[in-house]
């Protein structure tokens, strides 16, 4: 499923990233790598996703959040 | 030996916070070469050897993701520093980790700061930071850049290293191929590895704060966001006020004794005005915007150290993506509400050069503070007050227009498709504001803007004292009044006769300008120049002989089309000087400048003849 289908406050795994090198650098970067543990923290309408990774609270942007695929644990 | 140090961190390492605590006042600001991206360069003595610092600019990481991560990759390589100093956050060190093992590949000689320990040691983070030196090969200090104690330990720390430097023991196996993700998993278990042991980090459950959880709620949080910011700008204007005031004075202290002095030395009237009247009121001008500028600062600088502005960039993202735009932006548009030089100087939290002259262009079309002192005055002599309200209902919903216009024309170049980034941040957990650095954070600030404004304003007013200077007192007799009334014919297709180009002209200079510019071309009281500087800021002019004079001779259309022309004109000179210096691009300026000008003539004309079919 994609990380944008996600309801708050659920666990999950990072599953793929799509998207070319230049957001794959950025959003690697900041810590959202595949197979990488993280919680939902909200999840509003036309707001960026708000997810909780490697100790921080990370906002992505919506358009941007629908290109990660995730599964829940 | 030239002991330069470079400086290296994520956003929100607190790099900033090191560079201007260890160089003060002590910094260059300039370009690298052929880059528009701005050069930080600025030095410190410490046991009477001098060092030189460089902010190096950039993002998350190393990799070539904007002009900004490639000259930092550059600079490294090329062995322009002797010591890189990595910062990186200590309450999140796995993540912030990610830059020293970017760096790791470059192979050069380093010192590591565990920046924010006291945000670790709040949230009961151990670390061990003498077993990560061992592992990592180079010196790691733990560190809070906001204190000012622990300066000396790293300045001497800094010297040690710069005499016999250490590397990175060890470099993350990056897998050949050129695939990124593998490239950054490498990465990552190459930081775990260098962790093991040094800290202890799970994936617990995170449960948002209270005050989080209102602000970050889509419709509660953005007006929580917009009362916070209003309260700030009140917060602001009384910080800003008393600096004003003490300025204010110095036209009065001054003016006439310069005058009497210069008389009795049979001085010729000309200097005795330059001497009498621009000077002294340039310097209060000066004092005036650099005081609003600290205030704007002071205000921003604080709700930004808090963690506020990226909660703000987080609820306004999806409305500025619209834009081209992303949140961070937010912060620089409603600064702009205040002043559009401090809004144009907030510009700087953008991630790349693009995005950041491009909201630089957004900013200029939000009508500053100062435009509501002219607009319900000029209305009012012309229409009655519901009439008045739907002129500024009408002027804030062109205001969304243009910024929509703003993005379309220039947003395709400066921010194409394939660099569209959507907004990537952490949303760092409140601190504790650190006031001391705040305090100077802003007083540079503005001591920058007054310096310059300084230079600026006397250059711009010399200038237009020659055009408006006429020898009989006499508006009659000025150059501007014979290049005015010739160019008329062109300028009645917008609806402006000379007078009002007058103040269409004086609102590209200042707005505070423009309703003493009215009383001096309408009433002909005084002389303009006079006006420019006197009747804005000390002088109360009499809005009612103004209104009689002005409704004598100009028709409500031409009044509406002079409001339309007036607001959405460049916003003052030195909010023209400073997007130039924050740019660092003459022709980006030139041409957004040109852009406003021709944007408010052809509003104004377009607004003048449906009015005129009306009205």
């Amino acid at each position: 499923m994609r990380l944008t289908e996600m309801k708050p406050d659920q666990n999950g795994l990072i599953q793929r990233i799509g998207g070319d090198a230049h957001f794959l650098k950025r959003i690697t970067a900041i810590g959202v790598t595949e197979g990488t543990e993280f919680q939902t923290v909200r999840n509003d309408k036309k707001m960026p996703m708000l997810i909780y990774m490697r100790e921080t609270l990370i906002a992505i942007n919506r358009a941007d959040a629908e290109r990660i695929e995730v599964e829940t644990i | 030996m030239k002991n330069a140090i470079a400086l290296l961190g994520q956003p929100n390492s607190g790099k900033s916070t090191v560079y201007n605590a260890l160089t003060g006042s002590r910094q260059h600001v300039g370009n690298w070469p052929g880059k528009t991206v701005e050069k930080n360069d600025g030095f410190y003595t410490y046991n009477g050897t001098r060092y030189t610092v460089t902010d190096l600019p950039g993002s998350y990481g190393l990799s070539g993701n904007s002009d900004e991560e490639i000259i930092t990759a550059d600079f490294i390589k090329a062995d322009q520093a002797d010591l890189v100093c990595i910062l990186v956050d200590a309450s999140q060190l796995e993540r912030s980790m990610y830059m020293v093992a970017e760096f790791a590949q470059l192979n050069k000689p380093a010192v590591l700061l565990l920046n924010m320990m006291d945000v670790a040691k709040a949230q009961k983070k151990e670390i061990d930071h003498k077993l990560l030196q061992k592992r990592l090969g180079i010196p790691v200090l733990p560190f809070t850049a906001a204190e000012s104690k622990g300066y000396d330990e790293l300045k001497a720390l800094l010297a040690k290293e710069l005499v016999s430097p250490h590397k990175l023991a060890s470099v993350p196996e990056i897998p050949a191929g050129g695939d990124v993700q593998a490239e950054s998993e490498a990465k990552y278990r190459w930081i775990r590895s260098a962790l093991a042991g040094v800290t202890h980090s799970e994936q617990k459950h995170f449960e948002l704060s209270k005050r989080d959880k209102r602000l970050l709620s889509p419709i509660r949080g953005k007006f929580a966001c917009f009362g916070t910011i209003l309260v700030g700008f009140l917060a602001a204007m009384i910080i800003c006020f008393p600096l004003m005031g003490i300025g204010s004075m110095i036209p009065q202290i001054l003016n006439k004794p310069i005058a009497d002095l210069l008389n009795g030395w049979n001085v010729h009237p000309w200097l005795v005005s330059i001497f009498s009247i621009i000077l002294p009121n340039t310097l209060y001008f000066c004092i005036a915007m650099s005081g609003f500028v600290f205030g704007v600062n002071l205000v921003f600088g604080y709700l930004e150290e808090i963690g506020f502005l990226a909660r703000a960039a987080y609820q306004f993202d999806g409305l500025l993506s619209g834009l081209g735009l992303q949140g961070k932006a937010i912060c620089p548009i409603l600064m702009g509400f205040g002043c559009t030089i401090g809004g144009t100087c907030g510009t700087r939290v953008m991630d790349n050069w693009g995005q950041r002259m491009l909201t630089m262009a957004v900013v200029w079309a939000v009508p500053c503070a100062s435009i509501w002192t002219i607009i319900p005055v000029v209305s009012s002599m012309f229409f009655k007050p519901w009439q008045t309200m739907l002129v500024i209902l009408g002027i804030l919903l062109y205001v969304v227009l243009l910024m929509t216009i703003v993005s379309k024309v220039f947003g395709r170049t400066l921010v194409p498709g394939s660099s569209r980034s959507g907004m990537i941040m952490e949303l760092p957990p409140y601190h504790k504001p650190h006031w001391k650095h705040i305090l100077k954070e802003a007083f540079l600030k503005a001591w920058d803007i007054f310096k310059r404004a300084l230079r600026t304003v006397t250059l711009i007013s010399l200038l237009f004292w020659a055009f408006s200077y006429s020898g009989t007192g006499n508006v009659a007799d000025s150059l501007l009044y014979k290049v005015g009334t010739a160019i008329e014919p062109v300028t009645r297709i917008f609806g402006l006769g000379w007078r009002t180009f007058m103040g269409f002209l004086s609102s590209a200079f200042a707005k505070e300008a423009v309703l003493g510019v009215l009383n001096a071309v309408f009433v002909g009281e005084g002389t303009v120049l006079d006006a420019t500087f006197r009747s804005a800021f000390n002088v109360a002019t009499d809005n009612a002989v103004l209104g009689q004079a002005m409704s004598n001779v100009v028709s409500k259309a031409e009044a509406l089309a002079f409001m339309c022309a007036c607001t959405f004109n460049i916003p003052c000179v030195m909010a023209l000087s400073t997007t130039y210096r924050e740019s660092h691009s003459l022709k980006w300026t030139a041409r957004i400048a040109a852009f406003y000008v021709c944007g408010a003539l052809i509003l104004a004309c377009i607004v003048y003849h449906i009015a005129a079919l009306f009205l």
